[in-house]
């Protein structure tokens, strides 16, 4: 079946777990670093995103901690969250090489 | 009231877009996440951030998003809801012939004798009314409580659904013999997409049964428990609920009442008709199964 490209915040989010889990707010900061400071994601985008990504199962909950007062709950991928993960930054790379490599071609823009 | 608890009770007020589900579980990680991007000293929400949480929430309302393990569940509610749908035309058919049933019948070259023509009697009229009412409701009853998660009407659907088999013959008898309505203008089409609503809801649930062991190992404990526990027993009665629905409804439809005045020897007249149908039927409900499993392995 063909697999709709991931949208960007999705695919740092996923980014973002990728070597552990993390909290809400820790994956908003490291979404930051990631993107060198571009992209700074909004809670009510992040939620949107995890509850999307809890229920196709690409990621899950790996425990929860209370920090003053307030529930803190720590997401990890799933081996689904990984595969989809590893695809689509395949699928990202390639097309990254195939732009590189015809700007080459044409005169070395891309050095 | 500090600023941090005015700023607080704002984001509360605002997580009130989202969801019942989403705020009962994530509500208060949602709002130390919150509290924690407001920048110091803050009172109220910005504006972005405002507007960025009322979308996040009108859009989980739009669009909820159901669990991998729930979905065969949701497609047998969609079986459910295209029955009442079916269930539903076919009481809107008969309350439209019924006024002048001899000239109905004419219209379609049959004339009536006297003897059946007084079988249109008032009782006749609002059996066959009550007994279209009655599948609309159940398939309404059904395609609820399996959305909820009820467990009591797996044996029930299924049991009915069988019921709904047998009756389908009643929907071949040749029409010249039947005191039925509706079938006379459309055949057996409606009793028999009905009873394809009820065999797709029922397809589903053997296939959620193929289907979910295989996905547990791999997938990750605590999540997978986590909506596996809640949607399995949610799915089974949902095609259970399908399946009652299918079979009461074709049970009840006008050729079902007919079917019931006429002596029994009647029924073996179609059967030809009906092993083909039940045949294509079969096939149906195995690609429905194939597609589904497709798309989970996918």
């Amino acid at each position: 079946m063909a697999m709709r490209a991931m949208q960007e915040a999705t695919f740092l989010i996923l980014t973002a777990l990728a070597d552990g889990s993390q909290h809400g707010y820790g994956i908003i900061t490291d979404v930051q670093q990631i993107s060198g400071g571009r992209v700074r994601l909004r809670p009510g985008t992040l939620y949107t995103a995890l509850d999307r990504l809890r229920a196709d199962e690409l990621i899950g909950v790996d425990r929860e901690e209370v920090v003053d007062g307030r529930l803190r709950r720590y997401y990890r991928l799933t081996p689904a969250g990984s595969g989809r993960l590893a695809d689509e930054a395949a699928r990202l790379q390639a097309h990254a090489s195939a732009a590189l490599t015809r700007l080459d071609l044409a005169g070395g823009t891309a050095t | 009231m500090t600023d941090q608890a005015k700023l607080e009770r704002a984001y509360r007020r605002l997580l009130a877009w989202y969801p019942r589900r989403f705020r009962h579980e994530n509500g208060q990680e949602m709002l130390a996440v919150l509290m924690a991007c407001a920048a110091g000293g803050r009172r109220r929400p910005g504006l972005a951030q405002a507007a960025d949480v009322i979308r996040g929430g009108l859009w989980m309302r739009l669009f909820p998003s159901v669990p991998r393990s729930a979905r065969t569940v949701r497609a047998a509610v969609r079986f459910m809801y295209a029955g009442a749908a079916v269930s539903t035309v076919n009481l809107i058919v008969l309350l439209a012939v019924i006024a002048d049933i001899k000239a109905y019948h004419a219209v379609l070259g049959y004339r009536l004798t006297a003897a059946q023509a007084s079988q249109f009697n008032t009782l006749a009229i609002t059996v066959g009314i009550v007994s279209d009412l009655v599948p609309i409701g159940l398939w309404l009853w059904m395609a609820g409580a399996n959305g909820r998660g009820r467990n009591w009407a797996r044996g029930l659907s299924t049991a009915l659904f069988g019921v709904a088999t047998l009756d389908l013959t009643g929907a071949f008898e040749t029409p010249v013999f039947r005191v039925s309505f509706v079938p006379m203008l459309f055949g057996p089409t409606l009793p028999v997409l009905t009873w394809l609503a009820g065999a797709g809801a029922v397809g589903l649930l053997w296939c959620l049964h193929r289907v979910l062991p295989s996905a547990g190992p791999g997938a990750d404990a605590a999540s997978t428990a986590e909506a596996t526990g809640a949607d399995l027993p949610r799915a089974a009665p949902a095609v259970t609920v399908t399946a009652i629905g299918g079979a009461l409804a074709a049970l009840a439809s006008p050729a079902a009442i007919a079917n019931s005045v006429q002596p029994l020897a009647a029924r073996t007249h179609g059967s030809g008709g009906v092993s083909v149908i039940i045949l294509a039927a079969v096939v149906v409900v195995l690609l429905i199964g194939r597609v589904v499993i497709g798309r989970r392995r996918g």
